[in-house]
Order: structure tokens, then C-alpha cells, then sequence
């Protein structure tokens, strides 16, 4: 066997039924009745990166927080099609938006640490929220996600200190540390790195290729050199011609920016536009 | 494009330039504007000097008196304020109650829970009842809410455990009381805390609220644990702005309160405050008597001053914790 051959099979091989995370079926997101984005159908592979580009406007966003319900907050946000969490569609009327979202985490495009809590407190809110009160619980989660979130041995002896004292970066690894105390399977980042420096940028990647291991990452991205270096796979969305969004094209990182089948997904990751 | 933004520039230019020579040579009208600056410092000068001098006897002779003495006789003295004093503290601090406690939901469903439709024509109630003159809110507890409490409320307050030491002797009241004027305060003071309560809870970022949603947070526990921390120094700063136009309402307490100058802690018996107090006593007083309620116009004065004070520091702060955030 080949070694073209045989990481084209492990690339099947992520994204058979049981090794997915996540699977959107014909996924459209609608805002009154406007389409925002439509036609996203791919497997979300476990314990890999998924990164989603494409140009302002193509609804990447948009489609990330359909993952965890976010869109629920908005009065005539419509999601249609399925999106399976472990075979489970998480928009069944049996599901609880609280408990998916614990499953789900996000990190946002700016640092948002609670401004009013320390970082300690920053980091056990989720189990808070979620009526965890023992103390060494909470310190033990709050110890294990800061060391995953490599933030550790910076804050260890200023935990009780307002998490506005820290950088930027830091403050995004807080933010990662937060939604990694609830043990989640996925972690949506939209931009993570989008308002930081590159140094505190490469450190957050690094951090998401170390914690691939335990969760499972979808990122959207403005930035393609950071889909290639970081992800395993990627989804491809544009806009069309009615202004919706929609998926191009879905495939390993590496099919995408070396040999796409879309002719349109070539001259975006080749920068010819977007 | 860039010649474009170049002429733009020397737009800007000329107009500095303009503004800057005319402060150079100045003409007709910045001395009208002047003028009307250094009039306007004449008349407030003039205005708290003239207060305060007419004051300065009660200061001088029996300054203790008018703050803690109590019993007001006219038009001998002595002239005790200290039951003005403690209705104001009494009526207002209850009315901040009830304020914050049906503006804090109020503000909360406006902003949160309310479709947008609905929240506009809420909104707008609201700064529509803050229009409406205080002598209406008083001419209504007066002929509507004291009626109405006297007969069906008074009897089941005054049915409580120990409501004798809370509300007082039932056979000593007739209707108008400190509860009566508290509650119409509250609901007077009530539209100005949701004014300013309502832009403060709006203006919490949105990421801060979905980053505690994505952490499995339901909406309430959204609210108690994030968006009210985040904006309470905003909140206490329209709660001590209430507070001040409480302290400072005249027509409404002097209708409903009863007018009787007692230290008065039964909230069911009459009572009295530093404005309504004024409002009705200076037709008749002369000499000491209007050195006097002057000295209590003092007293309301510094107590107004220093909430409105307080009150915008609190809300600056909180624009700069917002700005941080």
C-alpha cells in the first residue's frame, strides 16, 4: 500500500459513522426568512481539527454557533437540516440547550473573561452555573484546565486576581480554560486568535494542536495560513449569488490547499480573491 | 481615493483655522456668549449665597436645634427639624425599595425578555410617566391610592404580628401617612430608575452573555451572575439618582404624608419631609421661622447635591468598566 493510499483511507476511515464528533445533514441557517448560509454537509471527525473559511459574508460564523444552539437567542433565527452530536440531533425537542452547550464549548473572537470574577472564578463559572459547589472540585477542575490551556504556571499564585489583569493572550487561554473545565467533546472557536498579537496568536495554536487529543476542535478562521498549519480538515463556504453562504467544498486540510476539486476553492486558498 | 481624503484634510484645516483666528479677534458675539456664561455663575452664586445667608441666624443661634431638635413651634421657635429629616430618610429610602424592586424587573424584561415591539412601547411608557407633573402623582394618592389603602390595605397591615411597633396605632390614623407618601414617591422616582437602569443592563456586552450561555448557563442565571455584577456600579448610580429626586419631591408628599411635624417611625401614622414640610409652612412664617425652613432648604439642598454627585460619579465608572470590558 501506497502512502498516498493509506492516509487517503485513514481520511475515510475519521469520518465513518462513530468516529465523528459532530454530522450536519443539509444544514441552513435562516435569519426571517433570509438564508444565511445552506447546503453544509460534513462530519466533524473526533479528536481532529475542522477549521472553516472562506470570505466575509459566507456564513462560517454564522454556521458555527448553529453547533451550539446560539442562534436559539435570536428572535426569527431559523436552523433547518440536522446536526448530529454523537448521533443525537441536538435540535430534537428532547434536548436541553443547557446540557448541550455543556457538551459544545465556544471561545470567542474577542477575549471575554466575566470582568466582575477573578480567575479563578472565571474558570469554575461553567461548573458553577451547572451546580457544582465543592470546593475541591472546583479546584482540581480549575487547576487541570488552566495547566491544558498552558496558563498554569503563570496565573498559580494570582488565581483570586481580577482575570483583567492579564494580556490578551492570556486572557484568550483563560477563556479556552473556562469552556475546557466543562469537559466538553467539541470546542467551537470563531476567531480565536482574531484580536491577538502573533506571538500570543502561535501560542494558542500550539494549544489547539496539544488539545485535539481530548476535544474536538471546529474553528472558524479569517485566516488561511492558520487553517493549513492547524487543521485536519476543512470546510470550504462562499457566498452566492442571492448574498447566502454555502459550503464549496469539504475535505482534508491538506486536499484543500493542494489539490481542491472546485476550481473555486483553488483561487481562494491561492488568494486570488476573498 | 487618495486625492480625494487629501482635500478632505484641507477642509478640516480651514475650519480649525477659522475657529482658531476667531478667538484671536473677538467679536460682538462672543462677548454675548461670555456675558450670558458669567450671568449665568452671578445667578447661581447669587442664588445658593442668598439662601444661605438668609439661613445664617438658625446656623449662628440654634444650629443644633434644626437637626436633631424636634417639635416645630410657630412662630416662637423652638424650630426643630429632625422629624423633617427622618420623614425624608423614611419616605425616600422606601420608595428606593420599591423603585428598584419593580425597576430592576422592568428594566430586566425590557431589555431581555420583551419582543421588540413591546419593548418600545414599554420604553416609551415609561419616559412618558416620568413626564407627568409630581402634582398629579399627588392629586392621584390622594384621592385614589389613600382611599383605597385606608380602607382595604391599613386593616390587614395593621393585622400583622407586632404592626404596632411597624405601623403604629390604628386608632390614630386617618389615611395619609409616611407609607402612603413613600409608595406614591416610589412610583413617582420609579420611571427615572428605569430610564437610566435600563441603558446600563443594554449596554453589557453581548459576548460576555453568550460566553456564559456556551458554559451552559440558563438566562437567569445569566442575569444574576453576569449582566447584574457587571452593571451594578451603573445600577447603584440610578438607584442613588432616584434617591435624589425622592429627597426633593414637594407637592406629592405634602398632599399625602399628613403634615405633622413628629419624629415619626409607625409607617401607617403622618408624618412629614424637609420639602413638603417647607411648602407648607412659609405663607405663614416670619423672622426665625423663615431663617429656619431657609436652613432646612440648606440641609435638602447639600442632601440633593450630594446623591446627583454621587450618582454621576457612579455612572461615569461604570461607562469606563464598560469601555474595559
Amino acid at each position: 500500500m501506497s502512502e498516498t493510499q493509506a492516509t487517503n483511507q485513514q481520511a475515510v476511515i475519521e469520518r465513518v459513522p462513530g468516529h465523528s464528533a459532530m454530522q450536519l445533514k443539509d444544514v441552513a441557517v435562516s435569519f426571517n426568512g433570509r438564508v444565511a448560509v445552506r447546503d453544509a454537509t460534513f462530519d466533524v471527525a473526533k479528536n481532529r481539527v475542522t477549521s472553516l473559511i472562506g470570505p466575509s459574508g459566507s456564513g462560517k460564523t454564522t454556521l458555527l454557533r448553529a453547533l451550539n444552539r446560539l442562534h436559539d437567542l435570536t428572535p426569527g433565527a431559523k436552523v433547518s437540516g440536522q446536526i448530529l452530536l454523537e448521533g443525537t440531533d441536538i435540535y430534537r425537542g428532547d434536548v436541553t440547550v443547557t446540557e448541550l452547550r455543556t457538551r459544545v464549548g465556544m471561545v470567542f473572537q474577542r477575549p471575554n473573561p466575566f470582568p466582575t470574577m477573578s480567575i479563578y472564578d472565571n474558570v469554575v463559572s461553567g461548573l458553577r452555573f451547572n451546580g457544582i459547589k465543592k470546593k475541591a472540585l472546583l479546584d482540581e477542575a480549575a487547576e487541570t484546565s488552566l495547566r491544558s490551556a498552558a496558563l498554569w504556571d503563570s496565573v498559580e499564585t494570582r488565581l483570586k486576581v481580577a482575570a483583567s489583569n492579564l494580556s490578551g493572550g492570556e486572557q484568550q487561554r483563560l477563556c479556552i480554560a473556562r469552556a475546557l473545565a466543562m469537559d466538553p467533546e467539541v470546542l467551537l472557536m470563531d476567531e480565536p486568535t482574531s484580536a491577538l498579537d502573533p506571538i500570543a496568536t502561535l501560542k494558542i495554536e500550539e494549544l489547539m494542536t496539544t488539545l485535539k487529543e481530548r476535544v474536538t476542535i471546529v474553528i472558524v478562521t479569517h485566516n488561511m495560513q492558520q487553517a493549513a498549519r492547524i487543521s485536519d480538515d476543512c470546510a470550504f463556504l462562499l457566498m452566492g449569488e442571492d448574498r447566502a453562504g454555502e459550503l464549496i467544498e469539504f475535505d482534508t486540510t491538506e486536499k484543500i490547499f493542494n489539490n481542491p476539486n472546485d476550481p473555486r476553492t483553488l483561487d481562494y486558498t491561492l488568494g486570488r480573491f476573498g | 481615493m487618495i486625492e480625494e481624503s487629501i482635500s478632505d484634510l484641507e477642509i478640516h484645516g480651514q475650519v480649525v483655522e477659522e475657529f482658531g483666528s476667531s478667538t484671536t479677534s473677538r467679536t460682538w458675539y462672543h462677548y454675548l456668549l461670555l456675558a450670558a456664561c458669567v450671568l449665568f455663575a452671578a445667578v447661581s452664586v447669587g442664588f445658593v449665597g442668598s439662601i444661605f445667608q438668609k439661613s445664617l441666624p438658625t446656623w449662628l443661634h440654634h444650629p443644633a436645634t434644626i437637626i436633631t431638635g424636634s417639635g416645630w413651634q410657630s412662630p416662637t421657635g423652638p424650630f426643630g427639624g429632625l422629624a423633617m429629616i427622618v420623614g425624608t430618610l423614611e419616605t425616600s429610602l422606601i420608595a428606593l425599595v420599591i423603585a428598584v424592586l419593580i425597576g430592576l424587573g422592568t428594566s430586566i424584561s425590557i431589555v431581555f425578555f420583551l419582543p421588540r415591539r413591546l419593548r418600545n412601547i414599554v420604553a416609551t411608557l415609561v419616559e412618558l410617566l416620568a413626564a407627568v407633573p409630581s402634582i398629579v402623582y399627588g392629586l392621584w394618592g390622594f384621592l385614589v391610592l389613600a382611599p383605597w389603602m385606608y380602607k382595604s390595605v391599613d386593616p390587614w397591615l395593621n393585622s400583622w404580628p407586632f404592626a404596632h411597633t411597624l405601623f403604629g396605632d390604628p386608632s390614630q390614623q386617618y389615611g395619609p401617612s409616611l407609607l402612603l407618601a413613600a409608595i406614591v414617591l416610589g412610583i413617582m422616582i420609579l420611571p427615572t430608575f428605569v430610564a437610566i437602569s435600563r441603558e446600563v443592563i443594554a449596554v453589557v456586552p453581548q459576548d460576555l452573555i453568550e460566553a456564559s450561555l456556551s458554559l451552559g448557563a440558563t438566562r437567569w442565571q445569566v442575569i444574576r451572575k453576569v449582566v447584574l455584577p457587571t452593571s451594578r456600579i451603573g445600577l447603584f448610580g440610578a438607584a442613588f439618582l432616584a434617591l435624589a429626586r425622592a429627597t426633593g419631591e414637594t407637592v406629592a408628599v405634602a398632599l399625602i404624608a399628613g403634615g405633622v411635624a413628629k419624629v415619626q417611625f409607625h409607617l401607617l401614622d403622618p408624618g412629614t419631609s424637609i420639602a413638603s414640610w417647607i411648602a407648607t409652612e412659609f405663607g405663614e412664617a416670619q423672622g426665625n421661622e423663615i431663617s429656619a425652613l431657609m436652613a432646612l432648604g440648606v440641609l435638602l439642598m447639600l442632601l440633593s447635591f450630594s446623591l446627583s454627585l454621587v450618582s454621576r460619579w457612579l455612572v461615569s465608572r461604570q461607562r469606563k468598566v464598560m469601555a474595559q470590558v
